[in-house]
Parts: C-alpha cells; sequence; structure tokens
C-alpha cells in the first residue's frame, strides 16, 4: 500500500486523490445508463441488471428517479449511495419552489448535486459517493431539453448525448457516430434503444426508457413497446448484414 | 372578514373562496386565491393572519410533495388532512403559533368518495358534510342545514352555493368581491367559476 | 368565554354497576356558541379500557392518538392487554408530563378489569390527578349538571340494562341544561363479555 489512499482529503505526491478514484471504479462496475437529447424531448434510457427467479420486478426500485415534476436522474454505480443523493435533491427540489416560489432549472440542480458530490471528497470521516448521474428535464418557461451529468469528484457538464456506468465508452463512441441534431421524438428514442443494445445482450427485458417532454411529467415506456423498437432494430442490423454478404458476393464474383 | 366555504356533494367537494384580500379597511386585491392544491385529489383552502396563511399553506404543499416524490405515490385527503392538523397543534403550543384555519377539501381515490374536512387555528378537526371559516359561517350554515343534502348533483350543488353566496352579498358589511368556486371530484381540481 | 376547555364543548359521565359499567358522551364540537360538527365522539377504545375526553377539542384529538400510540407500544413490550387500572396511571403520568402547560382535558376512564372482573371508573383533572369512584363520575362543560343528575338517578348494583337507562337520562338531561353539549350521544355499557354501543338520538339544538 502506498499509504496514499488511508484518508479520503489526503494526495498523493502525484496529485492523485485515490478514494476518488476508487469510486469511479465503482461506477464503471455499475450497470449502464444513457441520456439522448432530440429536438423536443430528452430521454433516459438504462441497463437493468437481470432480475433472479423469485425477485418482483414490479416493486424493485428502479434506477430512473423523478427529483420533481419536471427533473429525473438516472445512476450507475452503487445503489444504496444513490438512494441517500436522490433524497437529498428531492429535499432541494421542494425548498427552492417554497424559497423562490419557481421549480429548479436543470443547471441549478445539477449543480447542487456535484455540490453535495465534491463536499464528501474534501470533509472528514466520509466517503465519496460511488454514483455518476445523468440529470434531465426541462427548465420552467423553457423548452429546450437539457441533459447534464455529475461525477464522484463533483465535476458536471452538459451534453447532447452520453452514457455513463459500464462499458460507457463503446456507447459513447456509439452515439459519437450516431448523434443527428434535432432528432424528433423516434429517431431520440430509437437511438437511445439502440446504444443500450451495443452493451446490454438480454434485450428489451433489461432495457428501461424514460421520456421528458416539457410541461409534461415523465413518461416511462412500457415493455412491449420497447420490444417493438429492438425488434425493429434487430431486423434492420440483419437486413444491413444480408445487404453486406450479398455485395461481398457479387465483389468477389 | 374572508369567505371560506366547503360544500360536499355525492361525487364532489364545492369549494368556495372570496377574491378579495382585505387589509385593515383597505381592499389591496380583487383576484385574491386562497386555496393550494396540495395533491392531485386535495385542495387546501385558508384563512388567518396575513403573513401566517400563504407561509403555511405553501409549507404543507412542499411537503405533501416531497412525500409524493419520495413514494411516488399520491397521499389520501384523510392522511393530508392528519399531517395538517399535527403540524398546527404542533404549532399551537410553540413560541409563535401559526394563525390559520383551513378546509381540506378532497376526493379519497381508495374509497371513491369526496370528502372535508374543517380544522381552526388550535387544529381541532372535523370531518363535515359542508363548512365555513369566519363569519361567513354565521351566514351560512344554517342555510346549509336546511338545503344541504349527501346526495346532491353538482348542479344541485352549485345551486345551494349560489344561495349561500347571496347571502353573504346581502349581509356582510364589506364587499368581498366575488368568489372563486372550485370543484375537487375523481379527476383533480378544477376552477369552476369566477365571479365579480 | 375564552377559557380553553369551553371553547369547543362536551360532555363525559361513567357509571358502575353491577359487574358492569357505562360511560357516555354527547357528539357537540363547536366554536364558543356556534355548533361546527355534531358528529364529533369523544371515548375512544383502547384494549378493554375506555376514555371519554372532554375539553379543548385539538387536545382531544391529540391526546387520543398519544394514548393510541402508548397502548400500541405497551401492546407490543408486554405482549398482552393494558388493564383499565394501569391504563388510567398511564392517563395520569401523561398528563402530569405536561404540568406546566397542560393540555385542556377533563379525562374520564372506565373498564372492566379482565383478572378480577372487577368494574373500575375513575376521573382526572387536566394535570393527571386521579379521582377513584365507586359510583360515578363526570366531566366536561355539563359536570355540574351531570353531578346532580347521577345524584338522584343512580343506585347501587344497577343491571346493564338499568344502567344504560340511568346513564342515558343523566346524559341527556344534562345537556339538554348546557349550550355547549348535545346533538346526540354515545353509550357503551360494559359488561365482562360483551360491550354494547348505542347512538343516542337527542335534541338538536
Amino acid at each position: 500500500m502506498s499509504g496514499y489512499d488511508r484518508a479520503l482529503s489526503v494526495f498523493s505526491p502525484d496529485g492523485h486523490v485515490f478514494q476518488v478514484e476508487y469510486a469511479l471504479e465503482a461506477v464503471k462496475r455499475g450497470t449502464c445508463a444513457v441520456g439522448v437529447r432530440g429536438a423536443d424531448i430528452v430521454v433516459l434510457g438504462c441497463e437493468k441488471r437481470t432480475a433472479m427467479k423469485l425477485q418482483d420486478t414490479r416493486i424493485t426500485p428502479s434506477k430512473i428517479a423523478v427529483i420533481d415534476h419536471h427533473v429525473c436522474l438516472a445512476f450507475a454505480g452503487l445503489n444504496a449511495d444513490a438512494r441517500v443523493l436522490v433524497d437529498k435533491a428531492r429535499v432541494e427540489a421542494q425548498s427552492h419552489r417554497l424559497t423562490v416560489e419557481d421549480p429548479v432549472t436543470i443547471e441549478y440542480l445539477t449543480k447542487h448535486i456535484a455540490g453535495i458530490q465534491q463536499k464528501y471528497t474534501q470533509s472528514g470521516g466520509v466517503r465519496p459517493f460511488g454514483i455518476s448521474t445523468l440529470i434531465i428535464g426541462f427548465d420552467p418557461y423553457d423548452k429546450t431539453p437539457r441533459l447534464y451529468q455529475t461525477e464522484p469528484s463533483g465535476i458536471y457538464s452538459a451534453w447532447k448525448a452520453n452514457a455513463i456506468g459500464r462499458s460507457s465508452k463503446t456507447v459513447r463512441e456509439f452515439l459519437e457516430k450516431n448523434y443527428e441534431e434535432d432528432m424528433n421524438r423516434e429517431a431520440t428514442i430509437r437511438l437511445t434503444i439502440k446504444s443500450l443494445l451495443e452493451v446490454v445482450q438480454t434485450g428489451a427485458k433489461n432495457i428501461e426508457i424514460a421520456i421528458m417532454a416539457s410541461g409534461k411529467r415523465i413518461e416511462m415506456l412500457p415493455v412491449d413497446s420497447i420490444e417493438q423498437y429492438v425488434r425493429d432494430i434487430e431486423a434492420e442490423k440483419e437486413a444491413e448484414a444480408a445487404k453486406k454478404k450479398s455485395r461481398a458476393q457479387t465483389s468477389s464474383n | 372578514m374572508d369567505v371560506i366555504l366547503g360544500i360536499t356533494t355525492e361525487k364532489e367537494v364545492i369549494v368556495i373562496t372570496s377574491r378579495a384580500a382585505v387589509r385593515g379597511v383597505s381592499i389591496l386585491k380583487t383576484d385574491d386565491d386562497k386555496t393550494r392544491v396540495v395533491a392531485p385529489h386535495t385542495l387546501l383552502a385558508y384563512t388567518g393572519e396575513a403573513g401566517d396563511t400563504v407561509q403555511f399553506a405553501e409549507y404543507i404543499q412542499a411537503n405533501i410533495q416531497l412525500h409524493e416524490m419520495r413514494n411516488t405515490t399520491e397521499l389520501s385527503p384523510p392522511a393530508i388532512t392528519s399531517f395538517i392538523r399535527t403540524q398546527l397543534a404542533t404549532s399551537l403550543r410553540s413560541r409563535k403559533p401559526y394563525n390559520v384555519n383551513v378546509l381540506v377539501a378532497g376526493f379519497d381515490t381508495a374509497t371513491d368518495k369526496p370528502e372535508l374536512n374543517w380544522i381552526d387555528y388550535l387544529a381541532s378537526r372535523v370531518k363535515v358534510p359542508y363548512a365555513a371559516h369566519g363569519y361567513a359561517a354565521y351566514y351560512t350554515l344554517s342555510l346549509l342545514d336546511r338545503w344541504h343534502r349527501t346526495d346532491l348533483t353538482l348542479a344541485e350543488g352549485l345551486e345551494v352555493a349560489d344561495m349561500c353566496i347571496a347571502e353573504l352579498k346581502k349581509r356582510l358589511p364589506i364587499d368581498f368581491k366575488g368568489v372563486e368556486i372550485k370543484v375537487v371530484d375523481k379527476d383533480g381540481v378544477r376552477t369552476e367559476k369566477v365571479t365579480e | 368565554m375564552s377559557d380553553p376547555s369551553s371553547i369547543n364543548g362536551g360532555s363525559i359521565v361513567a357509571m358502575a354497576g353491577k359487574d358492569c359499567v357505562a360511560i357516555a358522551c354527547d357528539m357537540r364540537l363547536g366554536m364558543q356558541a356556534l355548533t361546527v360538527s355534531n358528529d364529533f365522539p369523544k371515548i375512544f377504545q383502547y384494549n378493554n379500557s375506555f376514555i371519554g375526553l372532554t375539553g379543548l377539542g385539538t387536545d382531544v384529538t391529540t391526546l387520543s392518538e398519544v394514548f393510541r400510540y402508548k397502548v400500541n407500544m405497551y401492546n407490543l413490550r408486554e405482549e398482552r392487554d393494558i388493564e383499565p387500572e394501569t391504563f388510567a396511571n398511564l392517563v395520569s403520568t401523561t398528563l402530569y408530563e405536561k404540568r406546566f402547560g397542560p393540555y385542556f382535558v377533563g379525562p374520564v376512564v372506565a373498564g372492566i378489569n379482565s383478572k378480577s372482573g372487577k368494574p373500575y371508573i375513575c376521573g382526572f383533572d387536566l394535570i393527571g390527578c386521579i379521582n377513584f369512584a365507586k359510583d360515578f363520575v363526570v366531566g366536561g362543560t355539563s359536570s355540574h349538571q351531570l353531578f346532580g343528575m347521577c345524584e338522584s338517578l343512580w343506585e347501587p348494583d344497577l343491571e346493564p340494562e338499568d344502567l344504560f337507562e340511568t346513564i342515558s337520562q343523566a346524559l341527556m338531561n344534562a345537556q339538554d341544561r348546557d349550550a355547549l353539549s348535545g346533538w346526540g350521544g354515545i353509550v357503551y355499557v360494559i359488561t365482562k363479555d360483551k360491550i354494547v354501543k348505542r347512538l343516542l338520538k337527542t335534541r338538536q339544538d
């Protein structure tokens, strides 16, 4: 042991805070979450861990949490840590409404969450939150979809599309290749599911999709609807593969 | 004195609140809304000391909504009423108690029944078929004793409400600048009518 | 008239008979002279103990909830029902805890001890001083009238049916002479193995 990871707030000589890096490691082991912004909606997609045979999936808590009517959050990392952070965010959302008579903006809430995460990297007797979050929603009196990310270190950033958690690198590269500006509802949902399918082998029943539109409450996409998207995407992939094959054959002839 | 009135019918609760905001001898506002929607099926109507009322109502609203966010479920009207009463009862024996009287109008989606609760600043709570706070009670309760039935339709309920408003207009010494009539039923809270 | 214990109004009476007890209350809740509700019962049951709470409406509700909590905790800890004598002491200590900022109530406890089968009735002042009685106890805004009625109607060793008649007449005639009580009544007649609850339809004014 180097000794620099004993106390949380101690730097190693080369400027690392090890505990924060370990927290990032916990995030990497968490299930994958994707966020994509369209022209007028924003979508969260989550990989669901395969449920055990006797688990009651209907009432097992989801990885997507509603913070206020117009904000929702998905996370990757330690579930238990997320519960605490989500609760703090919900209290802040209501407290903000009460004190200034306005709902929180997405940036304000992101900053607040990131602020809490930062505090837990610099205080005594605590450890950092082992989670990254994707925060989506709409500011009050505004129709622009928002997507933010926070990390255990307290960094936050805005995105057009992004992924966190297991294999997030693969998904992010996929999104970089396939993202288009001003996608409509269908295209946005489709891209979210398609990008998740890059890392989720088991298909629709292990995917969760939440959609937010301006002035509306959160909409969780029903399973059969996700299944339809998955079937369409797979059919398309097969057709493309077949086309490629026949092209390869003709060129070799 | 503000007018706060609640009437249950067979399938809904009618809530009537005056539109004037009065301070001393002046009318400051003629489009005042003395209600807050605290949950999809629960409306809180209030009167009392100027600063306290809105402060208290919004405090209740924030806590009920937080509960809704935390548990992804709507609290029932009796649960909300119980919470409000406890808050007022605690406040009553504090250094500076809230001086707020409220009516809690709700539609219980579990039992499919409308319900109205009367709570004063002392935190006395009763479930009632119809109720009023302040001077309005003296003029309207006798009318309601005569005309109220538990099986009133909405139209009949609004008719009784109109009788009460007419009586208040006739007898109250200060113009209360019309009323807002709201209805709470299985579909939630809506504004039925606003009069001048 | 701003006396806390007579803002909302209400009355309670309990009587002992032969191997039975009865407890009765009115149904009114008002604000000074204005009646707000005629459906505000003031008797609460905890296992085989009954308590009638009169006085300030808010404290009636608060205390009924406090006793529900405390009796539930007692049941869980002791794994048995609470007896009327024990419950009376619980009421007493609960009230005395607020000695210098009291609940404005006049409670009356009634019940039959499940082991000995003995009737038990007692009353309290607002800070929990127990007043144990062999015959009857009264409380609330018509307590003076109730004393008079009970004094003239009650006799020793009444059977349950006679006890019901006695307590009902005592309550009804007392509350007719009190502007702050009335609007219906509830009577519980308790014997060792039976509880009978009856609603009294009385004058509505």
